[in-house]
Formats: C-alpha cells, sequence, structure tokens
C-alpha cells in the first residue's frame, strides 16, 4: 500500500526547486571531492555543467527505455517504470560523472527485475546485449553485479517502487464500475499508457503519487478525445463537497502537464560532445572512482578479485 | 559454566568430568595436573599473573569463580587478626564501624587495590591490638568447662568437675600448673590446644573438652528450646493438677452423698436422684474444662501466636486497561469499498475472471480488483497541509 510506504515518506518531494537542489549538490559534491583529491590539470571546464549533466542523464535514461523494451523476454511496465525510477533515484545524490550511467543504468534494470518479480537469469540478462560477445556479455555482468550493492545502498534499501500502471487500472475498473457516464473507457487505455510513458522519463515519479500520476493520465485521455469527467471527480470520489481538495488536485495536474510538456529529447550533437567530455572524465578520474564503487567491499564484505579490464565496452554496444 | 576449565592446558569439566580445579592465593586457577607438574619443586609463578606461589598454598577451587575462592581465603586469614567481638566496643555504630573497615581490606586484598597500604595497616592494627587478638583467639579456641576441685595426688594434678575427673601427669612444678589453667580458664594466657586427653600440653597446661563458641543464633535457638521444654513441663503439671482436683471434686460429691444419706430425713431415691444429677453436672464441667485446653502462645518457630504481623496486602499495580481500536487507515483518497462488496458492487464484471488453476492457491480475481483500487484511490488527494 503506498499510503505507509518508503516512497511517499522519502522519495515525493515538493518541488521540482528541490529535486533540482539534490542534484546540484551532487555536481558539486563531485567537484569537491575531485579539487580535494588534489589532482593536477583540473579547471571547472573539465567538469559536466548540470544542464549538461541533464541532457546526458535523459539520453541514458531513453537508452535504458529502449533496452527494456527490447528486452527478450517481453519485460512487463512496471519492470520498466521501476528501473527507470531506480536510474533516477540514483541520480539525485549522485553525480553522473561519478558513476557512468551506462553501467547503473543496466544494474538498474537488472535490480528491478529482481525486485518486481520478473524472473530472469543473469546471462539471460546479459544475453540481451546483442551486439556483446559471449566474453564481452560475461564482463558486463560483472560489472552489474559489482555496482549492485552499492546501487541498493545509495537507494536507501528502499526497493519497492510504486508504479502508476496498477493505479490507473484500478481507475478504469472504477470508471467501468461507477461511471456509465463514459461509454467506453478503454478507448482512453492507449493514449493515457502513452502519458504514463512519457511522464516515467520525467520528475513526475518523485513529485506525485502513482494514483494522482494515473488519474492525470485518464483525465489527459478523456480531454483529448474531447470528454469532460469531471463529474467523475465530483460525484465518485466524492469531491463535490470540497473545493479545496479539488483546486489543487487540478493545479498538481497541470504542473504535471506542464512537465511533460518541458520534456525535450537531447540533441544528438550535444549528446556527442558531452559524452566525450563525460569518457574524459571518468578516464581521468576512475581511479577516485573506482575506489568508491569498491566502498561496499571496504566494509569488510566478501570481495571479488579487482577488474582487470576496466569499461572496455562503450554503450555504442547496446544499440 | 561449561567453560569452566584450566587456562594452562584448556580441559575443560565437559570433556573431562574429574577434573580437579585448584586456586592459590592470587585467585587463579590450574588443574591438579598442571600443578603438580609446574610445581615439582614446591613453588613456582602462577601462570597468568606471575606471583610467586607456593604448591601448599594451592587448595581446591570449591566455587565457579575462582576469586570467590580467593576472598573465603583471604577472609579467614583476616579475621585471624580481626577478631574482635562486638562485646568489645561499647557501641554499636563503632562495632559497626569496624567491620565495615574490615570489609574494606577484604574488598581491597581480593582485588588488588592498594594491596601494600592494606596490609600496612593490618600490620599497624595487630601491633595496637595484641592483646586483645590474643584473648579473643583464646576465647574462640576453647571454653574450660567449670572445675569444682583441684587437687594433687602423687605427681598428678587431678581435677574434678561436675561430670569429670582426670588426673594429669606432672612434669613442671606443680603450683605452676595448678595457677596457669586458672588463667588459661580466665583467658589471660594463651593456651594450645592438644586434644582431649593429653596429660602435659605444649606449654604445660592441660585442656579439656575443647570447644568452639556456639554462635548467638544457636544460643538462641538453645535457649528458645529450653523455654519450650519448660511450657510443656508446665502444661503438663497443669494436667496433673486438674485431674487431682477432679478427683477431689468427685470424691467430695460422694462423700457429700453419704453424708445426707446418714442425716436427711428425705427418702433415699430422692436424695440418689440428686446426687445423679449432681454428678452428671460435675461430669460436664469436667468435660467442659477439658474442652478448654490453655491455648499455647508460642509456635515451635518461637513466634507468639498473638504477634502483630504485618499482613498489609500486595500494592495492587493500577494499569489502564487494553482499549481495541479499530485499525484506521488513513489513505489520502476516495474511500476504498470492501474486498467482500465488490462483488456486489459490480467492480468484478469488469476484471478477467481467475481461472480454476488460479483458484487452487486461494486466489480470486477480487484480490487484485481490491488492489488495483486500493492503488488507485491511495494518495490520490493532495496531502493536507
Amino acid at each position: 500500500m503506498f499510503h505507509n510506504s518508503s516512497q511517499r515518506k522519502y522519495w515525493i518531494f515538493s518541488s521540482e526547486d528541490e529535486v533540482e537542489q539534490m542534484r546540484y549538490k551532487a555536481n558539486q559534491k563531485f567537484r569537491n571531492k575531485i579539487a580535494e583529491s588534489g589532482k593536477p590539470g583540473v579547471s571547472e571546464s573539465t567538469f559536466l555543467e548540470r544542464h549538461e549533466e541533464d541532457v546526458l542523464f535523459r539520453h541514458y535514461e531513453r537508452r535504458l527505455l529502449d533496452f527494456c523494451n527490447a528486452f527478450k523476454p517481453v519485460m512487463p511496465k512496471s519492470v520498466v517504470g521501476t528501473a527507470i525510477m531506480y536510474f533516477r533515484r540514483f541520480y539525485l545524490s549522485n553525480s553522473i560523472m561519478e558513476y557512468h550511467p551506462r553501467i547503473i543504468m543496466l544494474t538498474c534494470a537488472y535490480l528491478s527485475c529482481k525486485v518486481d518479480e520478473f524472473n530472469v537469469s543473469s546471462t539471460q540478462f546479459v544475453g540481451n546485449l546483442l551486439q556483446e560477445s559471449p566474453a564481452g556479455q560475461e564482463r558486463v555482468l560483472e560489472q552489474i553485479l559489482e555496482y549492485e550493492l552499492l546501487l541498493i545502498q545509495q537507494l536507501n534499501f528502499h526497493l519497492v517502487v510504486h508504479n502508476p500502471y496498477r493505479p490507473m487500472e484500478g481507475l478504469l475498473i472504477d470508471l467501468k464500475t461507477r461511471y456509465p457516464t463514459l461509454e467506453n473507457p478503454e478507448s482512453l487505455r492507449k493514449s493515457a499508457d502513452d502519458f504514463l510513458t512519457q511522464a516515467a522519463m520525467t520528475d513526475a515519479g518523485l513529485l506525485f503519487p502513482p494514483s494522482q500520476i494515473a488519474l492525470t493520465a485518464i483525465l489527459n485521455s478523456a480531454s483529448r478525445a474531447s470528454l469532460s469527467m469531471e463529474s467523475y471527480l465530483t460525484e465518485c470520489l466524492g469531491l463535490k463537497g470540497d473545493k479545496e481538495t479539488l483546486s489543487k488536485m487540478y493545479d498538481s495536474m497541470r504542473r504535471m502537464k506542464t512537465l511533460l510538456k518541458k520534456y525535450e529529447l537531447p540533441k544528438a550533437e550535444e549528446v556527442n560532445v558531452y559524452k566525450q567530455k563525460l569518457e574524459r572524465i571518468h578516464a581521468e578520474f576512475s581511479t577516485s572512482s573506482n575506489k568508491r564503487k569498491r566502498g561496499y567491499e571496504e566494509d569488510g564484505h566478501v570481495a571479488k578479485e579487482p577488474r582487470i579490464t576496466e569499461e572496455e565496452w562503450t554503450d555504442e554496444d547496446l544499440v | 559454566m561449561d567453560d569452566q576449565g584450566c587456562p594452562r592446558c584448556k580441559t575443560t569439566k565437559y570433556r573431562n568430568p574429574s577434573l580437579k580445579l585448584m586456586v592459590n592465593v592470587c585467585g587463579h586457577t590450574l588443574c591438579e595436573n598442571c600443578v603438580d607438574m609446574l610445581f615439582v619443586r614446591g613453588s613456582g609463578n602462577c601462570v597468568q599473573c606471575d606471583t610467586p606461589l607456593r604448591k601448599s598454598n594451592f587448595r581446591v577451587q570449591l566455587f565457579e569463580d575462582p576469586t570467590v575462592d580467593k576472598e573465603v581465603e583471604i577472609r579467614k586469614k583476616v579475621l585471624k587478626i580481626y577478631n574482635k567481638r562486638d562485646v568489645d566496643f561499647s557501641s554499636l555504630r563503632e562495632y559497626n564501624d569496624y567491620l565495615e573497615q574490615l570489609e574494606d581490606i577484604v574488598y581491597n586484598l581480593t582485588n588488588n587495590i592498594d594491596v601494600e597500604n592494606t596490609k600496612l595497616r593490618m600490620e599497624q592494627y595487630q601491633r595496637e591490638n595484641r592483646d586483645i587478638i590474643q584473648r579473643n583467639k583464646a576465647k574462640l579456641v576453647c571454653i574450660f568447662p567449670p572445675i569444682h576441685n583441684i587437687f594433687i595426688n602423687n605427681d598428678n594434678l587431678v581435677l574434678t568437675g561436675g561430670s569429670f575427673s582426670y588426673g594429669l601427669l606432672l612434669s613442671s612444678e606443680k603450683s605452676d600448673c595448678k595457677e596457669k589453667y586458672i588463667m588459661a580458664s580466665l583467658g589471660l594466657v594463651e593456651i594450645q590446644p592438644c586434644g582431649q586427653r593429653c596429660n602435659v600440653s605444649f606449654c604445660n597446661i592441660p585442656v579439656l573438652f575443647p570447644r568452639t563458641r556456639q554462635t548467638r543464633e544457636q544460643e538462641e535457638l538453645e535457649e528458645l528450646l529450653l523455654l519450650e521444654q519448660q511450657g510443656n513441663e508446665q502444661r503438663r503439671l497443669d494436667v496433673l493438677q486438674e485431674e487431682q482436683r477432679q478427683l477431689q471434686a468427685k470424691r467430695k460429691n460422694k462423700q457429700a452423698l453419704l453424708d445426707e444419706l446418714e442425716k436427711s430425713q428425705l427418702p433415699a431415691t430422692i436424695l440418689l436422684a440428686q446426687h445423679k444429677v449432681r454428678a452428671a453436672q460435675l461430669e460436664t464441667q469436667i468435660e467442659q474444662q477439658k474442652q478448654a485446653v490453655k491455648p499455647t502462645n508460642l509456635f515451635s518457630t518461637g513466634i507468639h501466636m498473638r504477634q502483630t504481623v504485618s499482613l498489609q496486602p500486595v500494592p495492587k499495580i493500577e494499569e489502564v486497561l487494553y482499549h481495541y481500536k479499530p485499525l484506521h487507515v488513513e489513505i489520502d483518497g476516495p474511500p476504498v469499498p470492501e474486498l467482500e462488496q465488490l462483488g456486489r458492487l459490480g467492480y468484478l464484471n469488469h476484471v478477467r475472471a481467475a481461472m480454476p488453476q488460479d483458484t487452487a492457491g486461494g486466489y480470486t480475481s477480487a484480490l487484485a480488483c481490491h488492489r488495483a483500487i486500493q492503488d488507485a484511490f491511495g494518495g490520490l488527494f493532495p496531502q493536507k497541509g
């Protein structure tokens, strides 16, 4: 149940500014760390700016979505949603300059398969990296397993993610049962689904409860079909006398829609420029990040043999 | 404890049930075998604390915790010096202070706190109180039975008391011995106990019936027993007296009948009837008296019967009773229909019916439906505030 979940308690933020603030802090944290380590030849321009980070983040998020959608066997939507949510939560407190999104995104997908009871074996999972040779897949798998614990730790062990997909089903059932005014609720499904997919690529999941996102999706889909569903809110959901709640809900729906509208796909040329920068940063500061990501090994956990080949594969292979 | 064992050879009680652990003055354990091995030459150092030890000082460990053994040993030693009794003090307060001081010393020595100073303190005390220590030691050793007569017969000193008569061969001067005996019995001279019937003791003082002094509790108990015995005796006498009186009364009654028969003008039958009535009265009186046995006022445990014993009821603990409140879940949304009502409200018409193979595990389509609606409504309204 969502009402007493860790998601509601710790992972729903009040405003976009707060989320942005956290990402900014993560960016600063990495800069400070490098500055403290006293590496020579470090200038401000070496690092990624926040907006550059954002572009790359969206780029890799898109890749994560593509990877999940191309996954065989077909991945349920909730698994994909969970994976994307992990990815977002992880980079709230970590900079992409510190942990390469290429491997984190795969780790997120791998972990969400486990958590959402989508049973694939690890070899089956990396088998979906079609461009990789079996040896390459093996290497990726090792990296995934290496980052998995770090990811769980960075998620504060809050692994259950409430996605808006089931609430949408619930709302559709409720519509069919209690709202006969609407002739064919199933007709709303297609565009509502698209809305949810888009919403997953935004911060909506970090700002609104999943049921609100689902309701917005349905109302949005209805208004597109030029159907008015206001009476559903007032009559069936019992908001007739509660003007305050109603206006607040409309407000958050508006915010959600603008959030979705603001989303734009990262431009390929920008991505390429920033990606080179990112690769440079990782190549240069890899030792320090290596140390970080093995943090859990220093805690006395069973350590694996150190990686001999570090990040030989590039994300071009994933496509 | 299971892990009680020898620190040197690591044998434990569990593995060797006949393991004998020994303790020395430092309070560290060793098993018997290790003691035999390490202290072949009679002395050596403690394995754990390096204190020089003698083999003869090893004692069998009686307590689970060897420090207790150590304390017992130390207490024995300290009590040899600190042997004052309560009668040696003018007030209870002083006696208690003294006891406290004694406990301090025992504690310090047991736990190795300030050992040197404590030992010095003990020595000083011993020097200052030599006389009292000696006297109390003598007192503790034996009590001389009262001697009624002492005389010298040939070369024997003959002592006679209430239930004994001993002849003692004298080797030293007779008068001196006699004097010393008297002094010893008054506790003025140190004597060495040497058994019941030795003729001449180490320091020429015979010791008769050495008997350790009874503890106060024992004395009190004996006193009580004596009292009880006296009470029993008293009761027996009372009963005897009562019987005597009854007999006398009966006799008097008979005598009165005879007298009346002699003197009275009334017919004998009436007199006899009167006598019978009186006799019956007497009988009932006696019966009543017998029943009204004088109650004892002392339990055998020594507690007086009508003693007020505090019988206050055990304090009751007042607690607020648990009050059941039905679970109310705040879901920030419209009310969710109950699981049981989903079918009636028509929700189940809009979900896929469960397959027979699904229902085998207890699954119903209502479960999934309920969950979906719960998820849809939970958190739907913006949080207040």
